[in-house]
């Protein structure tokens, strides 16, 4: 037991995570930076306004060009909460390296779902979580349209599910634009930011008109559907230094 | 090298020492249960301060509806004589409640199975506003205001603070330790006891026309199946189809155990069914025919009138008495004060 301990404890302090990547998540409708409560036009014409917009981002490492290896050091959800301005920006330990984007998990991956009560941004405190269908939601988009019939002309995409073939979870991968190059060092501290360009979850794979579909809460085909447009708001990489 | 050897032994030592005083003990003949309390290390602590929040209204919006509301132990933790349970505000519930004993052993929970573990299961009575109508940040505050919860938290969690993991994973530690096992059924089964000729006839026919949906030991296969009951046009439930969108799981729902079974009428998952007599009638005469209806009961099974009385005799020999009795179970606050391991019986 005491062996297991001590081993343990040395996993945790694997070389190579000495550098940090931070990475900045900004939603956009049209370009602009989303604010949440105003009004703007889907691709559609339709008008709406977004009161909450969360997701989980898991499992995120940087996509070395480098060499073949993968830095795996990351494995934990992240909850990014667009009314929490300190959730959208992440820190992480990373190895050093030469880059050219990032690469991460939309929603929580099947494993994860089935571990039974957890804490941190699995708790189920933070409104992510389906008490009668087991599962956590891989994201949230709530707010009001004066198209949709529903009560108080409210729009609820909440959307989850982890089971075949209706999963909403994906991995993603997302390079930098024009395939540009960042280097991670222990001295030099590179932002990466990443936008998440609302208009192609609405103009997407499977058009989302709010008229004809103001609410999807749970899990099964419409929600699969309605992720994969998800996906598609991760268009591109773009690069600051820290501040 | 000898070193070794004595932190070896002090660490075997602890180790015992942590799990001697309050063993999980799996029934024989029972396979290996699902929940093993990974991550959630039982002890007499956990299970007392999950017994406590079971039977406590705290959990409840309006204090009127703790888990033992839906779940009474003389009834096999099932609803007594209920259709529906009531919850807050004059409300009913969905479903039938089903009796909590071996838990520790289903790997998925509720008639459509939608709950992927016994540790998440609270969240849904606790939040659902037909039930107990709370929410986590209610209970949290409620909880940490109390005289007595903080340091009961502290004291089984090693540090101070309540959050929903500490909650839920206590009362899996009472809801996982219910295990019933020790009915005139199992007792035969260990050679300490001999069914009557009726209980024996009623066996064998019960292997015969019941045992491939209600597996031995646990007396269910855990399987969703369409037993040809005709859809209640208010409550509209699809079942196992709620939770995994595929028609082919249109009204498919769980084998229920069917252990205990003389406590936890009425049956079936909107509690339609009054007695076990009305149950083996739908068997035999009343199976509703549509696209998802089981393979194995589209003709019906056949069920006599003298076969209908052996069964029912064999199915009293899966009353556990001493399980609905069983001190450790109840109210701590009718005063339960000697402690065992929680199957020991």
């Amino acid at each position: 037991m005491i062996c297991f301990m001590l081993f343990s404890y040395s996993g945790k302090t694997r070389p190579g995570s000495e550098a940090e990547l931070m990475i900045h998540f900004q939603a956009y409708v049209h370009g602009e930076p989303l604010l949440l409560n105003k009004k703007y036009k889907n691709p559609f014409g339709e008008t709406f306004e977004i009161s909450r917009f969360r997701f989980y981002a898991g499992h995120i490492q940087p996509v070395y060009s480098d060499s073949g290896t993968e830095s795996n050091l990351y494995s934990s959800y992240k909850l990014i909460d667009f009314s929490d301005a300190s959730s959208t920006m992440i820190i992480l330990p990373v190895a050093p390296g030469t880059c050219n984007g990032i690469r991460f998990e939309i929603g929580i991956d099947s494993v994860d779902q089935v571990k039974g009560a957890q804490t941190g941004p699995l708790d189920p405190i933070k409104g992510m979580y389906w008490t009668w269908n087991s599962g956590y939601q891989s994201f949230k988009i709530e707010g009001v349209s004066p198209v949709s019939d529903q009560p108080a002309h409210l729009i609820a995409y909440h959307i989850g599910g982890y089971r075949y073939p209706y999963s909403t979870v994906w991995k993603i991968k997302i390079n930098t634009t024009n395939n540009e190059l960042f280097r991670i060092t222990k001295e030099y501290k590179i932002v990466v930011e990443v936008p998440v360009e609302l208009d192609y979850f609405f103009d997407g794979p499977s058009p989302l008109r709010i008229k004809e579909i103001s609410t999807c809460t749970t899990p099964g085909e419409q929600a699969r559907k309605l992720s994969e447009n998800f996906i598609g708001s991760f268009t591109g990489l773009t690069l600051t230094s820290n501040p | 090298m000898r070193k070794v050897a004595a932190i070896s032994l002090v660490g075997f030592c602890f180790v015992m020492w942590m799990y001697i005083p309050f063993p999980f003990l799996i029934p024989k003949g029972f396979p290996p249960p699902v929940y093993r309390f990974q991550n959630n290390h039982r002890t007499k602590e956990g299970f007392e301060l999950g017994r406590k929040l079971f039977y406590d209204g705290i959990l409840s919006k309006d204090g009127n509806f703790p888990c033992s509301s839906c779940h009474q132990q003389f009834a096999a933790f099932a609803t007594y004589e209920h259709r529906l349970s009531h919850g807050f505000n004059n409300q009913f519930s969905f479903r039938n409640s089903p009796g909590l004993f071996n838990l520790a052993w289903n790997r998925e929970l509720h008639w459509d199975g939608g709950i992927n573990h016994i540790e998440v299961q609270p969240l849904a009575p606790l939040l659902d506003p037909h039930e107990m109508s709370e929410n986590l940040d209610q209970i949290i505050g409620k909880l940490k205001k109390d005289k007595l919860y903080p340091a009961l938290f502290s004291n089984v969690f090693g540090s101070p603070g309540i959050n929903s993991q500490r909650i839920l994973r206590a009362l899996a530690q009472f809801t996982a330790s219910l295990v019933s096992a020790d009915a005139k059924y199992d007792q035969v089964k260990r050679g300490t006891a001999q069914f009557n000729q009726y209980e024996k006839t009623g066996y064998e026919i019960f292997q015969q026309k019941c045992a491939r949906c209600h597996q031995e030991p646990l007396f269910t296969d855990f399987s969703y199946r369409n037993t040809g009951m005709e859809m209640d046009s208010t409550l509209k439930d699809f079942g196992r189809m709620r939770i995994t969108g595929r028609k082919e799981d249109s009204l498919k729902f769980r084998v229920p155990s069917l252990r205990n079974v003389y406590l936890t009428f009425p049956y079936g998952h909107d509690g339609r069914f009054s007695t076990i007599s009305d149950v083996l009638e739908h068997y035999n005469s009343e199976i509703v025919e549509s696209a998802t209806l089981d393979s194995s009961i589209r003709k019906g099974i056949t069920i006599s009138e003298n076969e209908r009385f052996y069964l029912i005799t064999f199915l009293g020999t899966l009353t556990d008495s001493s399980f609905v009795k069983n001190p450790l179970f109840a109210d701590p606050r009718q005063g339960a004060t000697d402690f065992a391991p929680a199957d020991s019986h």
